[in-house]
């Protein structure tokens, strides 16, 4: 038996919001020494603990402001934790909020560089895939064009291609398949699927229940930050379905 | 068996873990810096050649108004504006402007930062070294000044990157300290801001220091920057070795503001990503 790709132990996530919004610094300083300052906490995720095993696809439905977003940051190690313990385990990719990854002003070549590196590889590495990657994309064309001229869909084609180059262990995925035009839309979905087959983890948040139920092994049903449900994916999306 | 393991509870180590960090990205902010570096004039006709016109024209500005409109003159052969442009290249280039992008640095990366598991350090120390970049190309300037209009290059020129290194490091702490209060009161940037324009006065940039009377002097010499500037100008341009006192100064000041940053950064920045 491997040890499980995720480990969710316990996990809580809190933003704590300053109660009577003080502005300036002073005003804090002053009620902070008069220990009136009141925090109040916006628990995001309330003791949730979970595992995904190695080559899993794992999902996660629920209402918005359920916490979903802010459990994939947390897998991603973008949030720390507020309580609680997560253990990731493989080279990571997170296909979150795509074409915003890019820096409008870089060119796309610049783009890839830059993306791969902060993904975890190194420079020399990356400027060797600018090519590969920017044929998958379909991009050859505008490699030397600063981002900012592209449109929303190629930006996304070119956050993509580059966040699936570096063949990762596990994919954290937001919403991405509904990214770009049809054509692309299947590119990628196939991209996914045979890294899958490869034996990559994924962890994906999604609105469509079609695809949860046939691509998922497994779902969970977040509600409040609490974990309401998770197993079969048909089973819970079928509940999930009748509370909504 | 896979090898790269994320594990939130991991215990960090407050000061080998950054450093550790800023040696495995090294990589990475090497070409944050050229980002840094080409993208402030990408859409300028002009580009890269901003970092040199700017420092450049700054100088040009204060030597029309100090040389000219006050009479200033350089002193013992060193014309006024070698002495000039060595302290606002020093002070105003390299520690002012690069304590503010050190200090914003987390605020200007938040776009990575809220997707992408990159450390803190990364975007402190890119400003840091982005800044001493520009002081680097600044200094071939005036070099080349130094060659036209006196005093010429001493040999100890090669001894420069001694405060210069000094400096990355004290520009290093203090902005990451900046960076950690920033996190949770922006208007930490604004006071800063007036903060280092008197530090920056506080040093004899332009003015000579036999202006300053005897009663002040403690208050100038106080300040490290004094210290820092003293050992780079007599690298420099002067060919001599500033005061011993000055050194330990600037050493033990750069070690110090370094370490209590990064100890005080790595503790904080982490919560950036969840005010954000």
């Amino acid at each position: 038996m491997s040890e499980p790709a995720i480990l969710v132990d316990h996990l809580s996530l809190a933003y704590r919001i300053a109660k009577d919004r003080t502005g300036s610094m002073k005003e804090f300083a002053i009620n902070l020494l008069k220990r009136q300052v009141k925090f109040e906490h916006l628990w995001a995720l309330d003791d949730v603990s979970f595992e995904v095993a190695q080559g899993e696809v794992f999902a996660i439905v629920g209402p918005n402001g359920a916490g979903k977003s802010s459990l994939l940051k947390i897998l991603a190690g973008v949030l720390p934790p507020t309580d609680g313990r997560v253990v990731v385990r493989g080279l990571l990719s997170p296909l979150i909020e795509l074409s915003g990854g890019m820096n409008p002003e870089m060119t796309g070549r610049e783009n890839i560089v830059l993306f791969g590196t902060l993904l975890g590889r190194e420079p020399q590495v990356m400027r060797e895939r600018v090519q590969p990657i920017a044929e998958w994309a379909e991009l050859t064309d505008f490699l030397d064009h600063p981002v900012r001229n592209y449109s929303t869909g190629m930006a996304s084609r070119l956050a993509f291609a580059i966040a699936t180059d570096v063949k990762p262990e596990i994919l954290i995925v937001d919403e991405v398949l509904s990214v770009g035009d049809e054509k692309f839309r299947r590119k990628s979905t196939k991209r996914i699927e045979q890294l899958i087959e490869e034996g990559a983890t994924v962890v994906l948040v999604s609105h469509n229940l079609g695809t949860v139920t046939s691509m998922a092994d497994r779902v969970m049903w977040l509600e409040r930050g609490r974990i309401k449900m998770i197993g079969d994916p048909k089973e819970v999306v079928d509940a999930y379905r009748a509370s909504v | 068996m896979t090898q790269l393991v994320y594990d939130s509870a991991s215990p960090q180590h407050p000061l080998l873990d950054p450093f550790r960090n800023m040696w495995n990205k090294r990589g990475l902010i090497g070409l944050l810096v050229a980002r840094d570096l080409t993208l402030r004039y990408k859409r300028s006709v002009l580009g890269v050649w901003w970092t040199i016109l700017n420092p450049l024209l700054t100088t040009l500005i204060y030597w029309l108004v100090f040389q000219n409109i006050f009479g200033r003159q350089g002193e013992d052969g060193v014309p006024f504006v070698v002495y000039l442009l060595s302290g606002t290249l020093f002070v105003s280039t390299f520690f002012s402007q690069g304590v503010l992008a050190c200090g914003t640095s987390l605020m200007g990366g938040r776009n990575i930062l809220s997707k992408v598991r990159v450390p803190g350090e990364v975007f402190a120390v890119t400003a840091s070294v982005a800044a001493a970049v520009n002081f680097a190309i600044g200094l071939v300037i005036l070099a080349g000044i130094q060659l036209l209009q006196g005093p010429g290059i001493p040999w100890t020129i090669v001894l420069v990157p001694i405060p210069l290194l000094a400096m990355l490091m004290f520009v290093t702490g203090v902005g990451m300290l900046i960076a950690s209060a920033a996190i949770h009161f922006y208007d930490v940037i604004d006071f800063v801001r007036v903060l280092l324009q008197l530090a920056v006065w506080m040093v004899p940039t332009f003015y000579p220091l036999d202006i300053i009377p005897d009663s002040l002097l403690p208050f100038i010499k106080i300040n490290p920057l004094f210290s820092y500037l003293r050992v780079f100008r007599g690298f420099m341009y002067e060919g001599t070795f500033a005061p011993t006192w000055n050194f330990a100064y600037m050493g033990v000041s750069a070690v110090v503001a370094l370490l209590l940053g990064v100890w005080v950064f790595s503790r904080s920045w982490r919560q950036a990503a969840v005010k954000m």
